[in-house]
């Protein structure tokens, strides 16, 4: 359902040598399982409601809310045109936070799992501990989904994957937040086994 | 894991908790299910109409301009009774689910639809809206909602396809984004007047129409004879 593509490769198909070779149907759509897209407008509409909840939980959706019709325009037009600069120009003030804080009000995340009938984990997790702490991509998954993670001395079962790669779990949430984050402002993580070869 | 708002999950469950109370003993159809891994759970209903107005009779029925009669009503009566009034075909029957869940992001319910066929294709949102649109005009009509009735009309636009939190499958959802604006002043309302309110309830009764759902008069008279406040 409109996932980002990066995401559903990490889901399905990490194993794969890319280019990612998929194959496109043109007819005999399945009408019972799917509902059509009827058009580019529910795909951008879908985008800036995703950009929405990111920010809701971020700032209360008071830094989404302050801007203008033609910013959240210039968001999504950066994305489909694939104008870096002019997604950024907006985007980067969705990643400030006030300076008397530490980070934004809670993350933006959801943890996908081929395994569950539930679509992904999407909970309330603060980047900051009371004491001050910045929580880790560790922290969370402890946290919100502690099967992801295997025992002191356990061996290792699964791959905590963002972007194709593996962040140390001692990494900083706020921070991955930041600089790791899809265009839609949310941390999508996928948890696959660990490959075995 | 948070709750330091007004609305957190523990409190939304415990509104729907009451809701469903009520619900049971009107026998309205509601009930709540758990999450497979049972760490939340959400409320829902099913019911079936028949597509376009097509009236059933049914002894017992006032009929005022409802041109959506419940089907169940019409599939309790003896066969035979069935057979001389039921003219709709199978086909034109339709199946609709609310569910209502939590959202942690707006810290507010989310109303979850869908309906389909029996044969199981679902409708678009269009069908849908087409389908509803009898039942919502006369409400509108009908409502003293006036400064509330600006914004259901805002907030109905808003309406699209997402992925069910629990179940993973395609539901329309009325977007929780604008939820607060027009709850809070029900909220405030209730506040002045000292009288507690099931936010379910009230959230539920404004938003439901909008998508073919109504809320029998009784849920309103149920939250005013509950005793004590959320803790």
């Amino acid at each position: 359902m409109h996932y980002p593509i990066g995401l559903l490769f990490d889901l399905l198909a990490s194993s794969s040598a890319l280019p990612w070779n998929i194959t496109v149907h043109f007819k005999s759509f399945p009408e019972k399982d799917l509902l059509h897209c009827p058009s580019k407008d529910v795909i951008e509409a879908h985008f800036m409601s995703c950009m929405k909840e990111a920010d809701a939980l971020k700032h209360k959706s008071q830094v989404i809310n302050e801007m203008q019709k033609k910013d959240h325009k210039q968001l999504w037009m950066g994305l489909q045109n694939d104008r870096f600069d002019q997604f950024w120009a907006i985007n980067r003030k969705l990643m400030e936070y006030p300076a008397e804080e530490n980070g934004f009000r809670y993350i933006p995340f959801r943890i996908y799992q081929t395994t569950t009938e539930r679509p992904f984990i999407q909970k309330l997790f603060r980047p900051v501990a009371a004491d001050g702490q910045l929580h880790t991509l560790g922290d969370l998954l402890k946290e919100v989904c502690p099967s992801a993670i295997a025992p002191e001395d356990g061996e290792k079962k699964n791959q905590v994957m963002i972007h194709g790669i593996e962040p140390m779990l001692e990494t900083p949430l706020q921070w991955l937040s930041e600089h790791l984050s899809y265009p839609d402002n949310f941390l999508h993580i996928s948890i696959i086994p660990q490959p075995t070869d | 894991m948070e709750e330091d708002e007004f609305f957190g999950e523990k409190t939304f469950q415990h509104y729907c908790a009451e809701f469903i109370k009520h619900s049971q003993q009107i026998g309205d159809g509601w009930e709540w299910r758990m999450s497979k891994d049972c760490s939340d759970g959400y409320m829902c209903k099913t019911h079936f109409k028949i597509k376009n107005g097509t009236v059933v009779s049914h002894p017992g029925t006032s009929g005022h301009g409802q041109t959506c009669l419940p089907l169940e009503e019409a599939l309790e009566l003896p066969s035979d009774d069935f057979e001389v009034t039921e003219t709709a075909a199978a086909s034109e029957v339709i199946k609709y689910e609310y569910h209502v869940l939590y959202s942690c992001s707006y810290q507010v319910p989310v109303l979850y639809f869908r309906a389909s066929f029996l044969d199981g294709r679902p409708l678009t949102l269009k069908d849908i809206w087409e389908e509803v649109h009898e039942c919502y005009k006369t409400r509108l009509l009908q409502g003293p909602w006036d400064t509330i009735t600006q914004q259901i009309v805002f907030f109905a636009s808003q309406k699209f396809l997402m992925e069910h939190p629990i179940l993973g499958q395609p539901f329309f959802v009325l977007h929780p984004c604008k939820t607060n604006e027009f709850m809070t002043p029900v909220l405030k309302n209730s506040q002045k007047i000292n009288r507690s309110i099931n936010y379910i309830t009230s959230w539920l009764s404004i938003v439901g129409p909008v998508v073919g759902l109504n809320l029998p008069l009784s849920y309103a008279k149920a939250t005013s004879q509950d005793e004590g406040n959320v803790d």
